[in-house]
């Protein structure tokens, strides 16, 4: 549908540009509103909103290079990796992995991924890409008890329930899901040479 | 052809920067890269600002025009 606007907004603003004359009468006057000003800010605003939308897609992320090997342990055939196990059974969105996990789930969450992304456009084109990409803060709870807070399989898990708190200390973040030696293997892009991968394609 | 009064130069103009707005955002909208976010906010979002501003500033009656 927006290209489809975006195109009429061009056939409109041409018709302004070669002809201004036709705003002498009023119906010229609106076409030119609607041209010149409806159209266009719609479709600029619009188009934030489609481009924000294509941002938190696992291809938009993938697509710069630092990147390859983080969407290679996506497909990694081996159940301790994390990342893998959640893409491979579709436990997050195949086409929005990295976003589903690495957003936070706060009320200004969608907003701090794009300050964050746009930090790393500012990294990349530096040319300081570090070696190893890391974290701005340690990986916060929230993000997994999102979908697994409730979840039967992880609420009936033993090592989640040892002692009341257990539970309590995952919900506050004072025990990490990912570096407390429980679900410590992540992307691991260091050591993904030789691993079987489930399959090739993204 | 008549003489262009100095609001339809501004509406020309404006029509023109806007066309090259809409025309960067049409082909960014078929580009998934990072890259391609920032041309369209910075290149395109910057046309079509300064179309809109300038059909705006077209419209305040000016005693000159």
């Amino acid at each position: 549908m927006l290209p489809i606007i975006i195109v009429i907004s061009i056939g409109l603003a041409i018709i302004i540009t070669a002809r201004p004359e036709i705003t002498r009468n009023p119906g010229g006057k609106i076409l030119a509103f609607l041209a010149l000003f409806v159209l266009p800010s719609v479709s600029g605003v619009w188009g934030v909103a489609a481009h924000l939308e294509q941002s938190k897609k696992t291809v938009f992320c993938l697509s710069c290079h630092p990147m390859y090997e983080y969407g290679k342990s996506l497909l990694v055939d081996d159940a301790e990796f994390v990342p893998a196990v959640h893409y491979q059974n579709n436990f997050i969105p195949r086409d929005k992995a990295c976003y589903t996990c690495h957003t936070d789930y706060t009320l200004y969450g969608d907003l701090n991924s794009k300050i964050r992304g746009l930090r790393h456009l500012m990294v990349f084109y530096s040319g300081n890409i570090p070696d190893t990409l890391q974290l701005y803060s340690p990986y916060n709870n929230r993000e997994c008890l999102n979908c697994h807070s409730g979840m039967r399989k992880f609420e009936e898990s033993s090592p989640h329930i040892e002692t009341p708190m257990t539970r309590d200390s995952l919900s506050l973040n004072t025990l990490s899901c990912l570096s407390s030696g429980c679900h410590d293997v992540i992307h691991d892009v260091h050591n993904l040479d030789d691993v079987a991968l489930y399959n090739d394609s993204l | 052809m008549a003489t262009r009064t100095k609001i339809e130069w501004r509406l020309r103009f404006s029509g023109a920067l806007i066309c090259i707005g809409l025309l960067v955002e049409i082909i960014t909208l078929f580009w998934t890269h990072p890259t391609i976010f920032l041309m369209y906010l910075i290149a395109g979002g910057s046309f079509l600002a300064v179309g809109i501003l300038l059909y705006l500033l077209a419209l305040i009656p000016s005693d000159k025009s």
